[in-house]
């Protein structure tokens, strides 16, 4: 049987104690290593599972998924994911291959960005499709995100912006002439990820989309880094004050909130506490959001 | 005694319209050394005695050994023209009687062409050379196609007359027929690459753009000397002088009257220039070659010809050399010649800016250029790198098109791939030196204005093989050069001792600096492989590299061809392929690109950097393509101008342009290494047919895609019927008619195929032309010669690609398998060509 193991978002102790048990008694464990990151070393989830875990990066899920799934008919694999295990679209390919192989499958799920997100005091009743943003390239600037912005934004919800990250990435350079070598690890920071923003949609406002813009560096904002660790941090403000946050939010993982304008005044209340400024927050917050439907 | 100094030199650079910028170019063996030695000993560079044998811009020692030329030669001249009625003939503007050539000695062998177009890109006008006996050769052709597509302006010389007189001794009128038919040909070729811009450039003797001679003998002359002379003696003018002296005008002795009709009274009348000007030269030869010695003084008389005391003792050739280069000097023609005809780097710019310039016509460089302005910022091509003394460094050499270089002066050195705006292939670095280029030797020089020619120390490590050096921040590059060769053959070297590795690499990257045709790079397989034009030049190339650029002993394979891949038919079904994380799919077909398409494409007649309507316009116009498929060609490749074109065909994609990057970076490595033997692709169209997309951009970035565009591109490729291409050469053979049995089995047993056998008109030589494939062609030289007892003299140049016969490259028991099998062994990949289930997913 394959077993999806969701580990929570921050440390080894997440887990859960399904979760642990099935760990436990697991052939082969394969902990997957890049769509989001524990922030623990493999060393001390090893020790306190009391067991040998195997890193499975991408290429190993991607394309040698023959061998995650050997002999899963007969024995129990475990295949650890941070987060929990369909909080991205990422590994439905894993269990369809499954699936084929008649393999039985078991999720074990487990809080995901999507769920602690609400630790900002954002009602996750008032949040709209999820994004994501990629590391620009000089001529790679995918812009699609700005149009699921608009349409979170037109009734007024709220937008989730998860982070890229590259871990064991190549530089397309190598990528395209197939050789194998691997960049360092990068992860985006919330202000890389509002300069983008912004940049986008200055483009988009040069070339006429949406007249009045989808958003500014007037627009309220969460910053978020190691939701549900120990030092998880939040921080709000504009969007132009938070390109400027990166070292008060400190190391990986961030994530971003911009804020609908059916915001509750609760809901701002909750925030406000974090915001750089809280003159300008009032004031910004009495101008576009309070009262607006 | 060198008769002008440096300075002299320097101070002609400020009056560019007194400037010529000429190169001397020819089929091979027709003279071209020779010729030049006639101009260096005027400029007493070389003495007139040595002349014709000192071959001095052949400064390598294995040019004089084999008596080619390998490399260009630079060198600069001063001329001075005496009569004021020759500068008022000058029809563009010009300051003063001096003037100075700058001229470029290039070599005829076709494996070397690569050098011409180096030559050209930085002269206005071309000295052409023909011999008398040959006549138009593939070179010839080659070369002045060459040059009309550079917009060089062509003179011709008719060379080698004294072989003509002395050895198949023709009458009068059979060498005036054969003048005519030569400078016939060489018109036709200039009127098929009429250039609007450029106008008619065809040559005439009676406009004086013609010369005829011999460079052995030191001996040349135009009709307009003879026209000076006579139009004295007639009492006209010299220009009608011109036109009667050539063509079909005859002076009617019993009448006193020019007239057209060649006959009076029944009998033939002799032609002006025959009787004018061919008979004081067949009198001077047949009275010095019989040994006519009374004959002789008075025949000099007459003809005004001085001779010095110690030259009257001469006798045989050694007297006809000494009067005939008294009486015609051979420099005397071509100064002439050239400082009437060829156009001041002032003229030429004008109309060549243009052409020159990748950026807009309104710019300050291109204005800077157009205007040939020394004040204008800086615009310089250099063309080629020239060895120093100096191991491992070069001599930049190339050509001021506008601006003033000098020593210190800092500057952006743009590579090819620079692009205005962005930091790739850019360097900002000073000038070292500037330095004039004398033949094998340099001269120091403090600066250098708009419309001369130069060399550069201190820039050599930050270009590749050629770029555009400015001082302007906006300014775009000068256009790349485009090579008429392409490196078909290669070898694969490797170091006999393993500590001399390092050498080898650094040799090998001086090598493809100094050459600018030869490709070196490291296989899949880890070899390090040299490609040249043909088996002459990589010959050449890698006994430089073993004696200069690596120095170390070297163990070289034997010569293998490089093929192309390509399809031949449409993909049977259309080509699925997934991404790694499934959630992106690229549907595509492959088909066989039109071989004209190709061509235009590898001739930078179609190329990526056009306006995209423009070339929409012509491929639906030219070659029958649909409109909007035109307008959506993504990219060529491979290198991004390669003969392989990417198209969308898809219709209403979502975020494709967020893909486009990923998948046109899987079609370059695709097309750069094809799926059956890793060779590149050629030839083939690729249609993107429909592109499923996750909704997240980061589910789809180049990790995702461009291993995706690569398997799908691999799998249409498979599914269409993939072939072989070889290359062929274009064969030109000389031979008399007894070696032709020679020739014809040498040809048979190599797969050759005649296509034209003519015999030159005068003479019993045949010319054969025949395609040979490249892989045939090892050795068939040497053949050649032992069949025809070294009576045949052949030239080969690559032509043309062909599918290579014999079945499919992926049935490995097929000819072709073989053939493929041998080369993915040599790569050191999997012998058996993967199948295409290895890039086709299924639903």
């Amino acid at each position: 049987m394959l077993h999806l193991v969701g580990l929570g978002l921050s440390d080894e102790t997440d887990i859960t104690v399904k979760g642990l048990e099935t760990v436990k008694k697991a052939a082969r464990v394969y902990l997957e290593a890049y769509t989001s990151i524990l922030l623990v070393d493999k060393s001390v989830l090893e020790k306190y599972y009391g067991r040998e875990v195997i890193l499975a990066d991408r290429e190993m899920v991607e394309s040698s998924s023959d061998e995650i799934l050997r002999d899963a008919q007969t024995l129990d694999i475990a295949f650890l994911v941070v987060g929990d295990p369909f909080g991205a679209t990422t590994h439905t390919d894993l269990v369809l291959r499954a699936r084929e192989l008649s393999i039985p499958i078991r999720t074990i799920p487990n809080a995901s960005i999507v769920s602690a997100i609400g630790s900002t005091g954002l009602q996750l009743y008032n949040f709209g499709q999820t994004v994501s943003m990629v590391f620009f390239t000089d001529s790679w600037k995918p812009a699609s995100f700005h149009d699921r912005i608009r349409e979170n934004r037109t009734i007024g919800l709220h937008t989730l912006v998860l982070l890229d990250i590259k871990v064991k990435e190549q530089s397309l350079e190598n990528l395209a002439r197939g050789i194998r070598i691997y960049e360092e690890a990068r992860y985006m920071t919330v202000g890389q990820c509002c300069q983008q923003m912004l940049e986008i949609e200055e483009i988009k406002r040069a070339e006429g989309e949406g007249m009045e813009g989808v958003y500014s560096g007037e627009s309220l904002a969460v910053g978020v880094a190691r939701v549900g660790g120990k030092d998880e941090k939040f921080v709000s403000g504009t969007l132009e004050q938070l390109c400027e946050v990166d070292e008060v939010l400190g190391g990986p993982l961030h994530s971003l909130v911009l804020l609908g304008r059916r915001t509750h005044e609760l809901e701002s209340d909750y925030v406000r506490e974090f915001a750089v400024d809280k003159e300008l927050w009032d004031t910004i917050w009495k101008r576009d959001y309070e009262g607006k439907q | 005694m060198v008769n002008f100094t440096v300075e002299e030199v320097r101070e002609l650079m400020d009056k560019p319209t007194n400037v010529r910028n000429m190169s001397v170019i020819a089929h091979v063996d027709h003279g071209k050394s020779t010729l030049t030695d006639s101009l260096l000993s005027k400029a007493g560079i070389i003495s007139a005695a040595k002349a014709g044998d000192a071959r001095a811009t052949d400064t390598r020692a294995d040019e004089q050994e084999r008596g080619i030329t390998i490399k260009s030669t630079a060198i600069s001249l001063y001329g001075h023209l005496e009569d004021d009625e020759d500068i008022k003939e000058i029809t563009q503007k010009t300051d003063g009687k001096d003037f100075l050539i700058n001229l470029i000695d290039s070599p005829g062998h076709v494996d070397f062409s690569s050098e011409v177009t180096a030559a050209l890109r930085v002269t206005d006008g071309a000295l052409v050379v023909v011999d008398t006996i040959e006549g138009v050769c593939v070179q010839t052709e080659t070369v002045l196609r060459q040059a009309l597509g550079e917009r060089i302006k062509p003179v011709v010389i008719i060379n080698k007359v004294d072989r003509a007189l002395l050895e198949l001794q023709v009458s009068k009128e059979d060498l005036y027929q054969s003048f005519s038919r030569t400078i016939e040909s060489v018109n036709v070729v200039i009127s098929t690459y009429f250039d609007k811009t450029l106008g008619d450039v065809q040559v005439y003797p009676y406009k004086g753009t013609v010369a005829f001679g011999s460079g052995l003998h030191g001996w040349a002359f135009t009709v307009r000397q003879f026209a000076m002379r006579y139009a004295k003696k007639f009492g006209v003018d010299r220009l009608k002088m011109m036109e009667r002296l050539w063509g079909d005008n005859y002076f009617n002795p019993a009448t006193k009257k020019w007239t057209k009709n060649g006959t009076h009274d029944g009998k033939q009348l002799e032609r002006a220039f025959n009787q004018f000007i061919l008979d004081p030269i067949f009198r001077i030869f047949a009275a010095v070659m019989n040994f006519k010695t009374d004959e002789i003084p008075t025949l000099l008389e007459k003809l005004s010809i001085k001779l010095a005391p110690e030259d009257k003792e001469k006798e045989g050739k050694q007297l006809l050399k000494v009067i005939m280069r008294t009486f015609l000097p051979a420099a005397d023609a071509l100064l002439e010649m050239l400082i009437l005809h060829l156009p001041s780097p002032v003229t030429a710019q004008k109309y060549r800016a243009e052409t020159l310039y990748e950026g807009p016509p309104d710019d300050e460089a291109c204005i800077g250029i157009r205007d040939c302005d020394p004040k204008a910022p800086l615009m310089l091509y250099v063309s080629k790198m020239v060895p120093t003394s100096d191991k491992g460094r070069f001599y930049a050499f190339g050509r001021v098109f506008a601006g003033t270089v000098k020593s210190g002066l800092k500057v952006r050195i743009q590579g090819p791939n620079y692009t205005p705006g962005k930091k790739d292939d850019l360097f900002i670095k000073a000038i070292q030196r500037t330095v004039l280029m004398m033949g094998g030797k340099v001269d120091p020089i403090e600066n250098v204005p708009a419309g001369n020619i130069l060399g550069l120390v201190g820039i050599d490590q930050f270009l590749l093989k050629s770029g555009t050096l400015t001082t302007s921040e906006t300014a775009h590059n000068l256009k790349v050069m485009k090579f008429s060769v392409s490196p078909v053959v290669q070898r694969s070297v490797e170091v006999k001792n393993a500590q001399d590795l390092p050498k080898l690499v650094e040799g090998l990257k001086r090598l493809s600096k100094s050459d600018p045709c030869v490709l070196t790079f490291i296989s899949p397989s880890g070899e390090h492989v040299v490609a040249g034009a043909g088996e002459l030049h990589l010959e050449i190339c890698l006994k430089d590299l073993e004696e200069d650029h690596a120095g170390v002993p070297l163990r070289i394979s034997d010569p293998v061809v490089s093929y192309r891949e390509t399809v031949t038919g449409k993909s049977s079904i259309t080509a699925l392929s997934k991404s790694p994380n499934k959630h992106n799919r690229l549907y595509m077909i492959a088909e066989p690109l039109d071989e004209e398409v190709s061509k235009e494409i590898e001739a930078g007649r179609i190329s990526p950097r056009d306006d995209f309507k423009a070339r929409a316009r012509i491929l639906a116009d030219d070659f029958g393509w649909d409109v909007t498929d035109a307008r959506k060609i993504w990219c060529f490749g491979p290198d991004t101008n390669g003969a392989n074109l990417l198209v969308d065909q898809t219709k209403a994609v979502q975020y494709l342009s967020e893909i486009k990057d990923s998948v046109v970076s899987g079609f370059q490595w695709a097309s750069r290494e094809g799926p059956v033997a890793e060779e590149p692709m050629r030839s083939c169209r690729f249609n993107i047919m429909d592109v499923t997309l996750h909704a997240d951009a980061i589910h789809r970035g180049g990790g995702q895609l461009i291993p995706t565009a690569r398997r799908v591109l691999y799998a249409a490729a498979l599914l269409a019927e993939p072939g072989l291409l070889e290359p062929v050469f274009l064969v030109e053979i000389q031979v008399p008619e007894s070696a032709m049995g020679g020739v014809y089995g040498v040809l048979t047993r190599r797969r050759g195929h005649v296509f034209n056998e003519e015999q030159r008109p005068g003479t019993p030589l045949f010319t054969i032309k025949a395609y040979l494939p490249v892989m045939e062609s090892f050795g068939f030289n040497a053949d050649l010669r032992s069949h025809t007892s070294g009576q045949a003299f052949p030239t080969l140049v690559f032509d043309h690609w062909q599918i290579l016969p014999g079945g499919s490259p992926i049935d490995g028991t097929s000819k072709v398998g073989q053939v493929v099998q041998a080369m993915r062994k040599r790569k050191g990949i999997k012998v058996e060509v993967p199948g295409v289930e290895n890039y086709y997913d299924k639903l």
